[in-house]
């Protein structure tokens, strides 16, 4: 039984929590102005993972469980949960007396709509997350029950409600998800109720009185700006017009400068859930790329430490493995795998190729390629021109390419007309929900985005991840995803290059807002601010 | 000959624009002996101020050489300087004349063609077609020369219409002239004069569009330019100043040179003000 250990777990987080701020009485009031950047597309937060609904939906939308920031399971909507011994029946005890901004009772039947009719029908990851999940039982309105067809360990953890938001079934019910209201006008069992969205300019969610948390939250109103021009959300950092900028919205560049002034500071906490990874996919069906050995070569040819600490100033740390080593946590990760290496090794790189067959020509060059460029701003520029100028020095030339983001998605993505393409990816807190889609055979899946663009297919690592996705024993698990880091140690379909880490600028008014895994995209219920 | 130089030589401040606009050229055709590297290359520190550590302008955030960088980006800016002009220059010279000499229908498809380009704002429609085409050295010189050519039609139109009835043209068409020969060996000389003035502004004009282009990060990203550099500099103004001042000054003393020679070549090729002063 694991309820025991999770409400014991829960209580010593809590109390150590308190001790920690014990020393400084939350202030309640206020406004809390904050980055919203991009302006989201809609608030639908069941329908995209897009970043910017994230930094506004969770405050509106509750999941079953939230995070602390060592992912340990804090109770929100569900406040605990049993797993039967054979892992296929996970039971959630539900909260009562929640209800929703409308004033409508949260049931277990919301939970049960929410998981069979939206997240599994048209949420991005939702297919993955709840893939063995077979049905919902509901015996009572505060009691749900999920009849898996295997285990599926992972799914405890994409519960929070940026993930995986509960939505009310009685506004959702006999509509299309994807055309319904709800994705303008969202109403949930947050802490926030939505209020306001004025087009260009802000969106505005006023406090919950009747929130499920006694006493929270602090803040009377929190408003998400949209500026779209970098250098004047920094000033407006900078003059205190915004107070918390999050996921890149202040370039690292001016984050390092603010970071000098009184009364701003600047964190890398509140990203544990996401796992960001930077990396280069190739197309591994056509020449030169086909050959494992020149994607090694690739591999010790680039500096990692020159590309953190030039283009990103210091925030990230060195691919080790195709996992982020963010895995040592739940023990998957697995060190000292060679070819990965936070310093380039030139000469071990012509070794290779010369051994591959990779001769240099006249002028010195062993292959071309093009290479293709995030178009998610500059940083990724600056890095296509490192990677040009380092690969040029053991014999590819590259040339550089950067087009707008839906020609880069349609090239990489639908007609997989590229070779080499420099990319990021989440590996969110579980590999099966962020891992897998890289890799998989399955996951070949032509004009979806993020996925198996690589088109690697290799049976020993498909069987090896649906071990893995299914094996309930930490310690049989661990084992699994040693096997199959070392296999992707070897045939490298992908250069894993660094883990990112983004950085939130904060005001030093602001006041707990990185209390759980999500950061940004958490639901802000114990942020105050200091009057 | 020695009357235009002469000409020329009273306009002081065209000559000091000839003596800035011959040192960039200079530097610009020595570029791969005073750097025979790669511009691109790391060559050390990041962010070096100017002056330290062996960069004499300083280096940008991946430790590239900012004078390196200036001077094969001036061989960029003036290649596609030229190369633009004389593109928009042949398509407004062919437009213009055919519209000018030959009047009635000719003339006004070939206007409201380009009325229909002058009514787009130039640098949008530029930023468009760059777009639309990869961003290439190619794609840059089409977006510039299909954005400027309309200006010289519209000039080199107005000069075959006072041209073409002047009595030296009847006189070649009782002689049995062709109208291509009439066209081009009896009116172009003589409008001459203008083309070359509005030709050597518009150098100057295309050197800002592709600067405009690659700091919007719509240059060719293999090619080092200045708007490059500007646009790759961009964002450290305020911790690394140099990165983006020195190329701004470089294309601001080029372009202003380049306005000051157009200026004189007006004043010395331009009969009616000849006596000017």
């Amino acid at each position: 039984m694991h309820v025991v250990k999770f409400l014991r777990r829960t209580f010593l987080a809590t109390a150590f929590a308190a001790t920690a701020i014990g020393s400084q009485a939350q202030e309640y009031g206020g406004t809390f102005v904050y980055i919203v950047q991009p302006e989201p597309p809609s608030l639908a937060s069941y329908l995209s993972t897009s970043g910017p609904i994230g930094l506004v939906a969770p405050k509106i939308y509750d999941g079953l469980f939230d995070y602390d920031n060592d992912l340990n399971i804090v109770p929100a909507l569900a406040e605990s949960y049993e797993v039967s011994d054979d892992g296929k029946t996970v039971t959630f005890n539900l909260r009562q007396g929640v209800s929703w901004h409308d004033g409508e009772p949260f049931t277990s039947a919301d939970v049960q709509f929410t998981v069979m009719e939206v997240l599994k029908k048209v949420h991005p990851r939702g297919p993955n997350s709840f893939r063995e999940v077979d049905s919902i039982d509901t015996p009572d309105e505060h009691t749900a029950v999920f009849n898996l067809e295997n285990p599926a360990p992972y799914m405890l953890r994409a519960l929070s409600g940026y993930e995986s938001p509960i939505v009310p079934k009685h506004l959702l019910e006999g509509q299309d998800p994807r055309s319904a209201d709800l994705a303008n006008n969202p109403v949930g069992t947050g802490a926030y109720k939505f209020t306001e969205w004025k087009k260009g300019q802000y969106v505005r969610l006023d406090k919950n009185e009747n929130y499920w948390r006694e006493g929270l939250p602090y803040l009377d109103r929190i408003v998400g700006r949209f500026i779209p021009d970098a250098s004047t959300r920094t000033a407006a950092m900078e003059n205190g017009e915004v107070m918390y900028g999050a996921y890149g919205a202040i370039p690292n560049i001016d984050a390092v400068r603010l970071r000098e002034i009184d009364g701003i500071s600047v964190t890398t906490d509140g990203y544990s859930m996401i796992n960001p990874m930077s990396l280069i996919e190739f197309d591994t069906t056509e020449p030169p790329f086909d050959n494992p050995e020149i994607r090694k070569a690739i591999s010790l040819a680039l500096d990692r430490s020159f590309l953190i600490d030039n283009i990103w100033f210091g925030y990230g740390k060195p691919a080790t493995s195709a996992l982020s080593s963010n895995f040592a946590a739940t023990d998957l990760y697995k060190a000292g795998l060679p070819v990965y290496a936070p310093n380039a090794n030139v000469e071990e790189a012509k070794a290779i190729l010369d051994a591959a067959g990779f001769e240099p020509d006249a002028s010195g060059v062993r292959a071309t390629a093009v290479l293709d460029l995030i178009p998610y701003g500059e940083d990724w520029r600056r890095a296509g021109e490192y990677m040009k100028q380092a690969l040029g020095d053991v014999g590819i030339e590259l040339e550089l390419r950067y087009e707008d983001v839906p020609t880069w998605l349609k090239r990489v993505y639908a007609d997989y007309d590229f070779a080499m393409n420099v990319n990021y990816f989440y590996q969110l807190p579980d590999p099966v929900l962020g891992v897998h889609r890289h890799y998989g055979t399955d996951q070949i899946r032509q004009g979806t985005h993020f996925v198996n663009s690589s088109r690697y297919s290799n049976p020993e690592l498909d069987s090896l991840l649906s071990a893995g996705a299914t094996e309930a024993d930490a310690g049989k698990r661990s084992e699994i995803y040693g096997q199959i880091q070392e296999i992707l140690a070897d045939d490298m379909p992908v250069v894993n290059l660094f883990e990112m880490e983004f950085l939130t600028v904060y005001n030093d008014k602001i006041k707990d807002h990185a209390t759980s895994a999500l950061g940004a995209y958490g639901p802000f219920e114990r942020v105050w601010l200091e009057q | 000959m020695v009357g235009f130089w002469t000409r020329f030589r009273r306009n002081r401040s065209a000559v000091l624009g000839l003596l800035i606009l011959a040192f960039v050229i200079l530097i610009a055709a020595t570029a791969q002996i005073i750097f025979p590297e790669d511009p691109f290359r790391l060559a050390g520190q990041a962010m070096a101020p100017p002056g330290e550590s062996g960069f004499l302008l300083g280096s940008d955030s991946l430790g590239r050489d900012v004078a390196a960088g200036m001077a094969h980006g001036a061989k960029t800016s003036l290649l596609i300087g030229l190369l633009a002009t004389i593109v928009a220059v042949t398509v407004g010279v062919l437009m213009g004349a055919l519209a000018g000499y030959y009047g009635g229908w000719i003339d006004d498809l070939l206007m409201r063609t380009t009325e229909m380009f002058q009514t787009i704002p130039s640098f949008i429609f530029a930023i468009l077609l760059v777009a639309i085409m990869k961003p290439s050295i190619e794609s840059i010189v089409i977006a510039i020369a299909v954005v400027s050519w309309p200006a010289v039609a519209r000039l080199v139109r107005g000069e075959f219409l006072s041209l073409k009835n002047r009595e030296f043209v009847q006189a070649c068409h009782t002689l049995g002239m062709s109208d291509i020969r009439i066209m081009l060996g009896e009116i172009l000389p003589n409008c001459l004069s203008p083309i070359i003035v509005i030709g050597s502004l518009m150098v100057a004009t295309a050197i800002l569009i592709e600067s405009g282009l690659a700091f919007l990060g719509l240059g060719d990203p293999n090619i080092m330019s200045w708007g490059f550099q500007i646009g790759a500099g961009r964002t450290l103004l305020r911790s690394a100043w140099w990165v983006c001042t020195f190329p701004g000054i470089a294309i601001l003393i080029t372009v202003l040179a380049i306005n000051l020679v157009g200026e004189g070549l007006n004043d010395a090729l331009n009969p009616r003000l000849r006596e000017r002063t």
